[in-house]
């Protein structure tokens, strides 16, 4: 089963499972070992070229970044002890931990700060995207060894919360190791960081092995993880024998139901589940025929079974608008719950310009190999065409959702897609969706295109007032609920099935940093 | 003399079918749609960082130029450097094509050494019940789609009865790395390590039976006709009449001669083989070339796969190559014949 | 090989067509002895009287036959032909085999045993669009390269052997990617590949038989190109072809339903074999109906056209196809 990668790049509440028993002076002590699934390949462990998830995954445990993401979605404490914010929020000074050292035993300085941004900047790849506008090179600098200043280039409130995407780099190994291309062949390869865990083996197309630095800056809690084993996986099956087998520790969270229920079979595992700020949209195309109409959009909304999506299909929780009600600042929670209801779509399709075309013929896209998507789409399918629809459905590999979402004319009128935060905070759900600078992606199938709404989120990242930013954040939910921009599914519950002796997985709100290996543990003898 | 010439002939040729192919594979892998600077980048890239990119990998060249561009760079053995892993396309196909011929080598040998054996007993006893088993076996081993019988055995053998291992080449913890030759059971054996080689062996058995079943059923339908073909032969009666033993006969008389179709059969099975190992490879996440080659073109990294394409189709014409060495080795005629 | 064989063929055809005349001439001898009229037995008849003691192909012939009549019967017989649109029934999933439902039902409550009915539809619709496309131009290439010579030749075979070196599912993956992915897309990138197997093979046969007398009796009366081509050498290519395309309609089917298995299947909701194996096989071995008997009803087919391409074989005498 072949998952899209847009689950993958969203934000993911995982939790970390932490295991392990103390290893230090016991000289017979068993090492801990988690072994886990992943349905995708890691693609680079580079810092300045990780983008997705699953490179998440590894990268959080190989390195550290000035700060990291609390289960609350709060910034907490890394190589950075504090931090503090100019009045106009356009500087952002970090003091460095002056026990922060990397792996090889060196300092953390300001030196390596700097480097790592800039080298980041100048690659232009992975998290390059979130500092787009906002730094340019040559305004990160060092104050002195322990210090480090960040001149932006326009007030941005969310600049705090992009910080942590950003893993701080070994300068002197680095440059070391430079090559012609600044070190990305090397650090392809290896890593050059302060994390936790230090890379053992990686097979590109089937596993990657990681294990416990011991002597690591942070220091180790009472039954820490030793390594970490993650195993690709294609399918089902393969899961399920290696559950079976007893080598697996924890899936991912991207199997399917059944797979779930067959493991929670097995007395070894247990199932964690926990709500995410992952949304799960039926994304409308809002500037192509017909989802062009408000009317068609409303008529699709009533015509979802929302009962049996959230109930039987891919179980998940409530979402009501584009914002989910995690992020519990900032959300609306005025909005209404939407309604199935065929009788409402046959009226609001008769009340659209379309009516006279009845069936009205609509496109419908998904994920192809992704079983749970698939079943949305039939339940779609065979809903829509009692109540006057006609439903092509399109599935097509990620790629090519990917390729055709840079066009308007080649976006489908309806598509299945799974959004979280890239960083924690709303400012991510709103830009990266609705805002006309960020058009083209398969994140914004919506071609939303409307200058007031690009208008709120522009003031809302130009004030460091947060009552204001409440504010204008509540009326962007109500505008986009207003002209139904998409159809609000669900959130995603994410589910791992996972060793009864593995714990302390909570969900973080930010890429899949909850698969930091660091804040779990074992706890059986 | 005159089959060297002949092999020298189909030498020459081979390298022209191969630039045919090169530049086949270069343009369907351009013309086809999406963005290898997109993809790589990720969902959240920028228009200019695309762009930037896009430069960086010299996609914005004329199509022509930039085949000129990587036939120089082949000629210094230089496949370019892949999007997605960052290394040297050489490199990673080097470690996914050891893999994969070590999964394709068990396959042939177990293909051969359980297909031909089967097609002599049911020459041997033919219109007996032997012949009707071998012949049932051989039918259903071809009729039966590989994916099918990869899954059937992954689930019976792995996740019903524990008996064999269901995914990968070696032990999951385990550090071995055949650096030596690349194939695990060799370097497992080279370096003395004897439960590395046992675990290899336990991890390639399962894949390797769901990839051979095809063409085992294949072996013994050909070795069972070409050896009935063989026995027909005036100098197969001469011989029975001459009193020689029955095994020499069967063994000596007419197995060699009833060696040339199998051996041809093997070169066309080949190419199906390899197909069929991209659909084994992903059920048994076995770390080979067939499913390097579907990422990285759903990827649309054009280097890796035009590397991938290019080591496929040198493999497959080397292949055929071999063969007509063998069959020209067991049956001198066609060597005179071929040479003509 | 190809050469030995053909060789052999050539003489033991020739024996048979000697016999056979002689047979029937002597049975013809017989009756003009019993009656005033002579008889001859037409070749069709023998044909057909040593096809159905040929048990394979008969065997064969049955099961191919059987799947192309429920094929086009389907709408008809089988109990639940709306599952294979716009149904879904969700209170009905994952249901064993019962009387109500014969093969069990799928994760969206749809009856399994009428979508696999209908998916044989797709699989014989590919077999024909395939070698449909596949036989012809490879045949009439193969020929013109046996036949001229020279450059045409030349220039054919290398392009065959390029086309043969191409990894079919790269093929396939790639026009996939430029056609948007979907079967007979597909399956025409693998049309593409496919019919450089019949150019081969026809080329052989005209080589051998290219030098033979009736063809330079027809060249010295002044038959045109075209005439010696489509009437003295395709007919002796026919039977040749013939057990190739029903061992090859076996082929075609499995390449289709690995196709579809990776996920380059018909677009939903239409059935097809290869999915629902691939889609089964997240469910087992719990619910093993939803992939195993689909996966069954690949073999059953693909059985059948080999039964009947082997006994075609046999009845030809042709020992040079796989």
């Amino acid at each position: 089963m072949m998952i899209g990668r847009h689950l993958l790049s969203s934000a993911a509440l995982a939790g970390l499972i932490a295991g392990g028993t103390a290893l230090a002076s016991a000289p017979a002590a068993a090492e801990t070992l988690v072994t886990m699934n992943t349905v995708q390949i890691f693609s680079s462990i580079d810092p300045a070229k990780i983008s997705d998830y699953t490179d998440y995954m590894a990268a959080v445990n190989l390195y550290d970044g000035l700060v990291g993401v609390g289960y609350d979605g709060g910034i907490k404490p890394e190589l950075a002890s504090s931090w503090d914010v100019s009045a106009d929020a356009k500087e952002v000074t970090y003091h460095l931990r002056p026990d922060a050292h990397f792996s090889d035993g060196s300092p953390v300085t300001a030196k390596d700060v700097v480097y790592t941004f800039e080298r980041l900047l100048k690659i232009n790849q992975g998290p390059a995207n979130l500092f787009a506008d906002v730094l340019k090179p040559g305004s990160i600098s060092a104050v002195d060894d322990q210090t480090v200043k960040f001149t932006l280039s326009k007030t941005y409130a969310p600049f705090l919360t992009t910080v942590p995407a950003v893993f701080i780099l070994n300068s002197k190994v680095v440059e070391a190791n430079a090559g012609s291309d600044d070190g990305q062949t090397y650090l392809a390869t290896h890593t050059a960081g302060a994390g936790g865990y230090l890379l053992k083996s990686w097979d590109r197309g089937a596993q990657m092995t990681i294990t416990r630095d011991a002597k690591y800056y942070r220091g180790w809690g009472d039954h820490p993880i030793d390594s970490v084993h993650w195993i690709i996986t294609n399918d089902e099956a393969t899961v399920k024998s290696l559950a079976a087998s007893g080598e697996l520790t924890m899936t991912s969270q991207y199997q399917s139901p059944e797979t779930y229920d067959a493991l929670k079979a097995m007395d070894r595992f247990k199932i964690v589940k926990q709500d995410t700020a992952v949304a799960f949209y039926l994304k409308l195309n809002n500037q192509k025929a017909p989802t062009d109409d408000v009317h068609i959009r409303r008529a699709l909304a009533c015509a979802t079974d929302y009962d049996t999506i959230r109930g039987t299909i891919l179980p998940g929780g409530d979402l009501y608008g584009p914002l989910p009600k995690v992020f519990s600042d900032f959300y609306a929670s005025d909005l209404t719950a939407p309604k199935f209801d065929l009788a409402c779509t046959k009226a609001e399709i008769a009340k659209s310009k379309y009516a006279a075309q009845s069936p009205v013929p609509i496109t419908l896209q998904y994920v192809a190999g992704t079983k749970f998507e698939e079943d949305i789409a039939l339940l779609m399918q065979s809903n829509l065409e009692q109540a006057g629809f006609k439903v092509t459905l399109q599935p097509d590999p990620w790629n090519r959702v990917t390729e055709l979402a840079t066009k308007l004319e080649t976006s489908p009128a309806v598509s299945e897609v799974f959004f979280g935060p890239t960083y924690p905070s709303p400012d991510s759900m709103f830009f990266t969706q609705y805002d006309q600078k960020a058009a083209g992606t398969w994140a914004s199938l919506e071609w939303v295109a409307d200058p007031a709404i690009d208008d709120l989120i522009n003031q809302a990242r130009a004030t460091a007032d947060k009552a204001k930013q409440v504010d204008i954040y509540k009326q962007l939910q109500h505008k986009l609920v207003d002209r139904q921009s998409d159809v609000f599914l669900e959130t995603q519950t994410v589910q791992h099935a996972m060793d009864k002796c593995l714990s302390d997985y909570k969900a973080i709100p930010m890429q899949s940093f909850d698969y930091d290996f660091k804040l779990y543990s074992w706890t059986c003898k | 003399m005159e089959f060297l010439l002949f092999l020298v002939r189909r030498g020459l040729w081979s390298i022209l079918v191969l630039v045919g192919l090169s530049m086949v594979i270069f343009v369907i892998a351009r013309v086809v749609p999406g963005d290898p600077a997109r993809m790589a980048l990720g969902p959240t890239a920028t228009k200019e960082q695309v762009a930037d990119l896009q430069h960086k990998l010299g996609l914005d060249r004329p199509i022509v130029e930039q085949y000129g561009l990587f036939v120089a760079a082949l000629s210094h053995g230089d496949l370019g450097r892949s999007l997605l892993s960052e290394r040297q396309v050489t490199a990673d196909i080097r470690d996914s094509f050891a893999a994969t011929f070590e999964l394709v080598v068990a396959t042939i040998l177990l293909a051969m050494t359980v297909g031909v054996p089967l097609g002599i007993v049911a020459a041997r006893w033919k219109d007996k019940w032997p012949d009707t088993v071998v012949r049932l076996i051989a039918i259903f081993s071809a009729v039966t789609p590989t994916f099918f019988l990869a899954l059937l055995l992954q689930i019976l053998a792995g996740y019903v009865l524990h008996v064999l291992p269901t995914t990968g080449r070696l032990e999951h913890g385990t550090s071995f790395v055949p650096d030596i030759t690349g194939l695990a059971v060799v370097d497992s054996l080279l370096r003395g390590q004897l439960s590395v080689t046992l675990d290899a062996l336990r991890h390639l058995l399962l894949p390797a039976i769901a990839l051979a079943a095809a063409t085992m059923g294949q072996m013994a339908r050909i070795t069972r006709a070409s050896m009935l073909e063989v026995a027909h032969q005036d100098y197969i009666e001469a011989s029975r009449a001459f009193g020689i033993p029955d095994w020499v006969r069967v063994l000596k008389y007419t197995l060699r001669p009833s060696f040339v179709p199998p051996l041809t059969i093997m070169g066309l099975e080949f190419a199906s083989m390899i197909g069929n190992a991209f659909v084994v490879e992903l059920i048994f996440s076995w770390p080979g070339m067939a499913a390097y080659g579907i990422r990285t073109i759903l990827q649309k990294d054009l280097n890796a796969v035009m590397g991938v394409v290019m080591v496929s189709g040198v493999f497959f014409v080397l292949v055929n190559l071999l063969i007509d060495v063998l069959v020209g080795f067991v049956d001198p005629r066609v060597r005179i014949r071929g040479a003509r | 090989m190809a050469v030995l064989s053909h060789q052999n063929q050539e003489a033991r055809s020739a024996n048979r067509r000697d016999r056979d005349q002689e047979s029937a001439a002597s049975s013809a001898d017989r009756r003009d002895q019993d009656q005033a009229a002579p008889r001859r037995v037409s070749t069709a008849y023998q044909s057909w009287y040593r096809f159905s003691r040929n048990p394979t192909a008969v065997i064969g012939a049955a099961i191919v036959i059987f799947c192309v009549l429920i094929a086009i019967a389907a709408p008809w017989i089988t109990p639940y032909p709306e599952h294979v649109g716009a149904v879904v029934n969700f209170k009905a999933r994952h249901l064993p085999p019962t009387l109500a439902h014969w093969f069990g039902t799928d994760d969206v409550g749809r009856d399994i045993f009428s979508r696999v009915i209908f998916g044989y539809r797709i699989s014989l619709l590919l077999v024909v669009v395939v070698l449909g496309s596949a036989i012809p131009v490879g045949a009439l290439l193969g020929m013109m390269a046996g036949y001229f010579g020279g450059w045409t030749e030349i220039v054919i075979m290398r392009v065959t052997d390029i086309a043969l070196a191409i990894p079919p599912l790269v093929m396939a993956l790639a026009v996939a990617a430029v056609l948007s992915p979907s079967l007979v897309n597909s399956m025409l990138a693998v049309a593409v590949l496919w019919w450089t197997w019949h150019a081969r093979l026809v080329y052989s046969i005209t080589r051998q038989i290219r030098t033979q007398e009736f063809i330079e009796a027809a060249e010295t009366l002044g038959a045109g190109k075209a005439h010696i081509l489509l009437r003295e050498i395709l007919p002796n290519c026919i039977s040749a072809i013939a057990v190739k395309a029903s061992l090859d309609a076996g082929f075609v089917i499995l390449v289709g339903a690995s196709l579809s298995f990776l996920g380059l299947g018909v677009r939903p909701p239409t059935p097809d074999l290869g999915t629902m194996v691939a889609t089964g096989s997240s469910f087992l071995p719990d619910k093993w109906w939803e992939s195993v008997l689909p996966g069954c009803a690949i073999l059953f087919v693909a059985l059948g056209f080999n039964l009947l391409g082997d006994g075609l074989r046999d009845l030809f005498d042709v020992q040079d196809v796989r």
